[in-house]
């Protein structure tokens, strides 16, 4: 794409989750679409996070030991946006 | 109409993950850019969507054009582009590379991008070193230059693998 339209490979990490959830515009959507077409990196760790994405899916709460739940929880509990 | 279309190995859809069956119609149901429908290049659009396999794919419905790209309701795989292949691709990579060597060689800086070009072709990323050929080609002239270094990479294209004119 041109400088004018580029993304960085920070930028697409910032909003691949948009892109996943089909919550960008068109151009922001065809910019990252572009950027994955020569972009190894970036469509790895698009991969990685449809994998991450497909696996979290089939977890079940019965799958996750307590002792982690627990932990699991008091994380989402204390973290606040930086 | 009839327009091209890359996918990944095993006419695998490269975004949306859709494997695509030879000569059926698949419906999208409408065409709304980036979004629904079937997605397709018209020859001036192919630099910007390479990937490993190239088809001809017949589009039916209303066609909206915008400027990357073509999106119809409902399309099917005519023939695969057996052209495309990976000696195609090398010599795609070596014309990119020759011109930005010939254009910008010598020019302080811009010359940066042959060594560039030369790196991403040596791992076989040809998509890359066609997109550092246009940035080479915008940095010493300006947008008007990236498209056009674009144009010459699709003309290549279809005098190489006899495609048809939009």
């Amino acid at each position: 794409m041109r400088l004018d339209q580029e993304l960085t490979c920070a930028q697409v990490v910032e909003i691949v989750t948009a892109y996943l959830e089909d919550a960008l515009g068109d151009a922001d959507r065809e910019r990252v679409e572009e950027h994955l077409v020569f972009c190894d990196g970036c469509s790895t760790y698009l991969g990685q996070m449809r994998e991450t994405i497909a696996l979290t899916r089939r977890l079940e709460p019965e799958h996750i030991p307590s002792r982690l739940q627990d932990e699991l929880l008091a994380a989402f509990r204390g973290w606040s946006p930086a | 109409m009839n327009a091209y279309k890359f996918l990944a190995d095993g006419a695998v859809s490269p975004f949306a993950g859709f494997r695509w069956p030879v000569g059926a119609w698949v419906e999208a149901g409408s065409a709304d850019v980036c979004r629904l429908g079937i997605h397709a290049c018209r020859i001036g659009d192919l630099p910007f969507w390479l990937g490993p396999e190239l088809w001809e794919i017949e589009l039916d419905g209303d066609v909206v054009a915008h400027p990357r790209k073509v999106v119809a309701p409902r399309g099917r795989l005519v023939r695969r582009v057996e052209a495309w292949n990976e000696a195609a691709r090398q010599d795609f990579g070596a014309s990119v590379l020759s011109r930005t060597r010939t254009r910008f060689g010598a020019v302080a800086v811009l010359g940066g991008y042959v060594g560039d070009i030369e790196r991403h072709l040596a791992t076989g990323r040809v998509p890359l070193a066609a997109f550092a050929a246009a940035r080479a080609a915008e940095r010493a002239g300006g947008p008007i230059e990236y498209e056009r270094e674009r144009s010459r990479q699709a003309a290549w294209l279809a005098d190489r693998l006899s495609l048809g004119t939009d």
